[in-house]
């Protein structure tokens, strides 16, 4: 449960969508019913599994801790449903699920029997509704999803939600990738202050409190009481939170580390080094054009407008200077493979500055316009601001740009609304989760709460399809937002991964593009 | 005496409040917000969401407001918790302040030894030999600490792995780690520290050496080693002692970048986590927490001025 998390996307922030990202999730476009088999464990034991990240979390506390830094805390916690490195579902302290009847909204958990928590306690059905309850009382980033659903204990070891609004998407939502399924002993919620620096969960490893630094280092040892003992690698994990991309591949190439997450600017370095490198899609980087109503700057507005901005974009040029080697070009809010993609899409705006002025003249704007772009310092996206502010200034257009280096400054600034476009990176959703974060107007990434009765319509009827019926929607959802151009997407990213000789099980796919840190096996 | 120990008592409270204070205030007029640190990276927030995140955190009262209520558990010994972990900020700073004060004193050792011979040896030779080592630790102060970290790091951990690149082992749980961890930091803030100390250690000792006393002493006959160490250095010592009560101040603001740069989970590293989160309690305890030490090393050095000059002592 550890990095695999597609959450780790915004390692800039420990705290908010710090650095300007979100995180997403991943999982297989697999629908939604019942187990797989999650693979057997090999028994190997090793030493000491260390592993580094440029932030640290906040909290341990899986309901309200930032969804890209749950790695900290996920390797005390079980999910309900595991999600595979393939990208498939499989048991995890529910052996089995679906849903009920038609219309996505009832959905039934059956659990395993004999589970106990690291405080040797055994877990009840009673214990998982407690939990989701508090899913929804903290108010963490999982609470929205939950919000105004009913939890019921309908068999001994059986749950039930029963959804207020369709959602298709619950055994995503309680896997590993999100936090809603990392079930909190009874003592945790007794006593959810504790739930900051202490784990009380069910997973193989618990937190070993005396050695760990809140902020700095994480020392976990085994679960004695965990289920699955095979499942459990390592007589120690320590994760260590260090302050630069620089400082981890040091750590790496001495030996100190045994695994990372890397970025661009250490890529090449990494790989120079001999250290195993592994990625997968799974952000897109671009620019949001949020004023869509023109609330601030009235051209964007109209859709030629927004439309000529994504012509004026070379993707191709800013994506071999900005993200060479782990990004490709795209114009769409989704990886490819991921969520709603469609190759055809990124040929809807091919770099032509001449159609750009077309479109802006036709607008009403043959001069162009000037606007503010807010950006964070994660990951290029200071860079890309500035790529773009010279590529549109060729079509007239100018862009003041708001640097923010202060994570929560730059997500307050567009949050508020008081910024008409802002840089972000967005980690691939399923449609159902990435409308209330993307595009819905109650959604963050929406500050000015553009409300579309075509996307909406889209958005309602995607949720309750399944199967081919809801990839076809979720196509829809995403054509509907390149062609209003609600977007300029640049880059398709991943997130690199590097590990010495000395581990194996580091590798990503699409399905699954965050390496697991309790998969991660000693190499010999 | 009582007057004096009052006097100070006063003055040092005074220091305290107008520290946590002002932290008070520039950390509230910072860009960016608690709210939106604590509700992290939840893309669905709404402002009721928002409103009562405020509200629970205690940022929606007015700024004395809050301030009086920080300092009303100071004096009944809390300095609050940690917006995000829950935990008490005494516990969390507990953690870190080994680390931070292992740093600074062995830093301060470190540069005392190293820097008071170097400004002796200068002082006392004098020709090339002084203007070399005057030169070596303008240089020394010259270098970027970030820069001279990395290289570091580059040279003697990854390359020769004398050291390890970043970490910190506690004094208790391996003295052999411990020294390892923070010779590479060490060597760091000590560069910064050898104009200040080293140029003020000559300075005085040439003073010293102008003086009648001196030369009475080398008149009759004593060794310029007995002369150089067992008295001028004594009486040169006042004004170097200032300057190592100032460089360990100057340190705890140093040990910010260094602890970033070598991972140590110190004080400055949680300063500067906590100011990027907005938590503002722990921000409040970070700056008590050095305003306490600068309080203390003060004091120190008050002290060590009482036991080096006589004349001192008589006025008190």
């Amino acid at each position: 449960m550890f990095m695999r998390k597609i959450k780790h996307v915004v390692r800039t922030s420990s705290a908010a969508l710090a650095g300007g990202m979100v995180v997403a999730t991943v999982a297989a476009c697999g629908g939604t019913s019942s187990s797989g088999t999650q693979p057997a464990a090999s028994s190997t034991t090793g030493g000491t599994l260390t592993v580094a990240g440029e932030l640290g979390p906040t909290t341990l506390n899986p309901e309200t801790t930032n969804q890209a830094l749950c790695d900290f805390e996920e390797l005390a916690y079980e999910p309900l449903i595991v999600r595979l490195e393939n990208g498939g579902l499989a048991p995890g302290l529910a052996t089995s699920w679906h849903y009920a009847g038609t219309g996505n909204t009832t959905f039934v958990l059956n659990l395993r029997g004999g589970v106990r928590f690291s405080d040797g306690t055994t877990m009840t059905a009673q214990d998982v509704v407690n939990d989701f309850q508090y899913v929804v009382k903290a108010g963490g980033q999982m609470a929205p999803y939950f919000a105004g659903d009913s939890f019921a204990v309908t068999g001994p070891l059986q749950v039930t939600i029963t959804a207020k609004t369709p959602n298709p998407d619950f055994p995503f939502l309680l896997t590993q990738d999100y936090n809603a399924g990392d079930i909190i002993s009874p003592d945790g919620l007794k006593d959810t202050a504790a739930l900051g620096t202490q784990t009380f969960g069910a997973g193989p490893y618990e937190l070993d409190a005396a050695q760990t630094v809140s902020g700095s280092t994480y020392t976990y040892t085994p679960n004695p009481y965990y289920y699955d003992k095979a499942a459990v690698h390592w007589k120690k994990v320590v994760v260590k939170v260090m302050g630069s991309a620089e400082a981890v591949l040091d750590a790496l190439k001495t030996g100190e580390v045994n695994l990372a997450e890397g970025d661009a600017s250490t890529l090449k370095a990494a790989e120079q080094a001999g250290l195993t490198v592994t990625q997968a899609p799974l952000l897109w980087e671009g620019a949001v054009l949020a004023d869509r109503d023109g609330k601030m700057v009235k051209a964007l507005a109209n859709v030629q407008v927004r439309q000529a901005l994504n012509y004026a974009t070379d993707r191709s040029t800013l994506v071999n200077a900005l993200f060479a080697g782990v990004g490709t070009p795209t114009e769409q809010v989704t990886v490819p493979d991921g969520y709603g993609y469609l190759a055809s899409l990124n040929s809807t705006y091919p770099y032509d500055p001449a159609k750009a002025k077309q479109l802006l003249a036709a607008a009403g704007y043959p001069h162009g316009f000037t606007m503010s772009m807010v950006t964070a310092d994660y990951d290029q996206e200071n860079l890309l601001a500035q790529a773009l502010a010279q590529e549109w200034a060729q079509v007239g257009v100018k862009v003041n740009i708001i640097d923010d280096a202060n994570p929560s400054a730059y997500e307050q600034a567009f949050v508020s609304g008081t910024v008409p476009s802002f840089i972000a990176t967005y980690g691939q959703q399923p449609i159902s989760i990435e409308g209330p974060g993307l595009f819905l107007p109650t959604a963050a990434f929406n500050p000015y709460h553009t409300a579309s009765a075509a996307l909406q319509s889209l958005y309602d009827q995607d949720i309750s399809a399944s199967g081919t019926a809801a990839t076809a929607l979720d196509q829809k959802v995403e054509s509907y937002l390149v062609d209003n151009a609600w977007f300029v997407p640049v880059a398709a990213t991943g997130i690199a991964w590097y590990a010495t000789s000395s581990v194996t099980g580091t590798e990503v796919t699409t399905g699954a593009p965050l390496v697991e840190l309790y998969q991660v096996e000693p190499a010999s | 005496m009582v007057r004096i120990a009052i006097r100070w008592l006063v003055s040092s409270a005074a220091l305290l409040f107008a520290v946590t204070a002002l932290t008070f205030v520039l950390a509230s007029l910072a860009p960016g917000s608690a709210v939106r640190a604590v509700l992290g990276a939840n893309t669905s927030v709404t402002p009721q969401q928002c409103a009562q995140v405020k509200h629970q955190l205690g940022l929606d009262e007015p700024l004395p407001l809050q301030y009086w209520h920080w300092l009303y558990n100071l004096l009944h010994g809390s300095l609050g918790t940690d917006l995000f972990s829950g935990q008490p900020v005494t516990a969390a700073l507990g953690t870190r302040i080994d680390a931070s004060l292992s740093l600074i004193v062995a830093t301060i050792v470190v540069s005392g030894l190293a820097d008071v011979t170097v400004g002796t040896v200068s002082a006392v030779r004098g020709g090339v030999t002084g203007r070399i080592l005057d030169t070596l630790t303008v240089f020394g102060f010259a270098l970027p600490s970030f820069w001279l970290a990395l290289i570091l790091i580059e040279v003697l951990a990854v390359r020769v792995r004398l050291f390890p690149t970043t970490g910190y082992v506690a004094l208790d749980s391996d003295p052999g780690q411990w020294l390892r961890g923070i010779v590479l930091p060490v060597l760091t803030l000590s560069a910064g520290t050898t104009a200040a100390i080293a140029r003020q250690t000559r300075d005085s000792m040439l003073q010293v050496f102008g003086r009648d006393f001196i030369t009475a002493l080398r008149s009759r006959g004593l060794p310029l080693r007995v002369i150089v160490w067992k008295h001028a250095l004594r009486n040169a010592a006042i004004p170097v002692v200032t300057t190592l009560g100032v460089v360990f101040i100057g340190l705890l603001g140093g040990t910010v970048l260094v602890e970033q740069v070598f991972a140590i989970p110190g004080l400055g590293e949680a300063a500067v986590t906590a100011t990027t989160n907005h938590d503002l309690a722990m921000i409040e305890g970070i700056a008590f927490y050095f305003a306490i030490l600068v309080v203390v090393v003060n004091l120190l050095v008050d002290i060590s001025y009482a036991v080096l000059n006589p004349k001192v002592r008589v006025a008190v």
